[in-house]
């Protein structure tokens, strides 16, 4: 009880951070997931006067990743139903050259719109024509919650950082007198501090532990009921197993600070 | 024989106030004396004292410990220093969440010294003070005689070659006073250890030679 007591701030304040990093990281999982929807889903198609190729069409703009060639075979083949061979070259010899441009990274609309306008631009290049759903909104909406999550993430972790620099000091000072004997008779900081970074370090664990283990059971028992279908169908992305790494990492990273600070900041004692 | 203390025109001041409670006092302690510091309720024996272990630094004049200037020695050195103390308080200052062993081989632990050494010598020390049967008990269970002969041997458990003493007898009665002067008597010859007592008293038997060094009206004057 006594240990709950102690410890109960100090690990609440934790928890607070490292959810707020969590939930972070589990929107940006699904923003990068979006992105990818989306650019899977867009394409561009040009028509050009000549054979292009990718690197042409990389000078043009950079943003271009990949190009496929649309045979125009087919199209004559079905344009020329009934013509002799020699109309069917002809039509094979007016048609453009097709192509279907993809990119590396999910662009905006008006990042698009600047590519269509260089093409365009070009003389070798009679058309262009793009293909896709507009996300911009959906996209917009998810960058902007992503934004708002990452500024409350960095002010609460501000706060509970700071609770956690109180509640260090709280221990220190409830453990003054042994660190004070142990310091008239020649402990280093680090060694007279060696209960604060044990119970820090503790509760570090302890905090990363409850975090993986809520996001673990709405990743395998919550989604499943939830009905939500974004996340049945993107469970993966609710929790990886990296991110106890990363978690552990980051509370340890933020006690050990913490420990530090206070220690070093706190002058000697005197019994 | 070397000097272990040495103050020159030495000037202590409280920690928060400019007021003067040691005035140019000049003063030598010599590897292996044994020396009462006395002097009336608040005259400075304790402050003094705290000078000794780096706690307080002197307001002017000089002062060195264990061949350290105090007035500028370095955080580290200091703690090196104070590893070659054997402190000794009126309250006994142990660590009541630690066992009354672990709080004996206190400087052993911050010496770095292995699980083994400390066992060793925390049984060893223990007998020293007669109090063998209380190793795995805590401080608080302790009479307060009983404690401050674990305050003792703690003092004792590294070879200290300073001993300083503030009032450790201050608040014992006669039969576990005279237990301690037996002890710091034996530390002081066996160890060959310098030995420093601030107290009110100086016990009325004690069989080895000693000096007495009194503080009066800011000053410290030796009684011969």
């Amino acid at each position: 009880m006594k240990y709950i007591r102690d410890h109960v701030m100090f690990i609440f304040s934790l928890l607070a951070i490292l959810l707020g990093i969590e939930s972070f990281l589990v929107f940006d999982r699904l923003t990068k997931n979006y992105e990818q929807d989306l650019k899977a889903d867009y394409s561009m198609l040009i028509l050009a006067n000549k054979s292009m190729t990718l690197s042409e069409l990389k000078q043009i703009n950079f943003n271009i990743s990949a190009i496929d060639i649309i045979k125009k075979q087919a199209i004559v083949d079905e344009m020329a139903e009934g013509m002799s061979d020699t109309s069917a070259d002809d039509i094979m010899n007016a048609l453009p050259f097709f192509y279907t441009v993809r990119f590396g990274s999910y662009l905006d609309n008006s990042a698009l719109e600047q590519i269509k306008e260089q093409l365009i631009a070009s003389e070798d290049i009679k058309k262009v024509e793009t293909f896709g759903k507009n996300h911009n909104s959906n996209y917009n909406l998810f960058v902007f919650i992503k934004i708002v999550l990452w500024t409350f993430v960095t002010f609460m972790s501000l706060t509970s950082i700071f609770l956690v620099i109180k509640q260090m000091e709280i221990w220190q000072f409830a453990h003054r007198e042994r660190m004070q004997v142990m310091e008239i008779f020649g402990a280093s900081t680090m060694l007279r501090s060696g209960i604060l970074f044990k119970r820090a370090i503790a509760d570090a664990l302890i905090a990363t532990v409850i975090t993986s283990g809520l996001f673990i059971f709405l990743r395998f028992v919550w989604v499943k009921t939830s009905n939500i279908e974004i996340l049945v169908n993107k469970q993966e992305l609710l929790f990886e197993y990296k991110d106890i790494a990363i978690l552990g990492g980051i509370s340890l990273l933020i006690v050990i600070v913490a420990v530090i600070v206070v220690v070093v900041s706190s002058k000697e004692n005197k019994l | 024989m070397a000097n272990i203390i040495s103050a020159s025109h030495l000037t202590l001041a409280y920690d928060k106030s400019d007021k003067e409670i040691i005035k140019n006092a000049n003063f030598k302690i010599k590897k292996g004396d044994f020396v009462f510091i006395t002097g009336p309720s608040g005259s400075g024996k304790s402050t003094l004292l705290r000078s000794f272990y780096g706690q307080l630094v002197p307001k002017d004049g000089n002062l060195l410990v264990g061949g350290q200037d105090m007035n500028r020695v370095s955080t580290k050195k200091l703690q090196e220093l104070r590893t070659h103390f054997g402190i000794i308080f009126q309250d006994y200052k142990l660590i009541n969440e630690w066992s009354v062993a672990k709080n004996v081989v206190l400087p052993l632990i911050i010496a770095g010294y292995s699980a083994d050494v400390q066992e060793t010598q925390a049984k060893r020390l223990l007998k020293h003070v007669k109090l063998s049967e209380y190793a795995d008990r805590m401080p608080l269970e302790l009479s307060g005689g009983e404690q401050q002969r674990i305050g003792v041997a703690r003092a004792l458990s590294k070879n200290p070659t300073l001993i300083l003493a503030d009032e450790p007898t201050g608040n014992l009665d006669e039969y576990s006073s005279n237990v301690i002067w037996d002890l710091m008597e034996n530390a002081c010859e066996q160890l060959d250890a310098t030995v420093v007592v601030v107290t009110h008293r100086i016990p009325t038997i004690f069989s080895i030679p000693y000096r007495h060094l009194i503080i009066e009206n800011r000053g410290i004057y030796e009684v011969h």
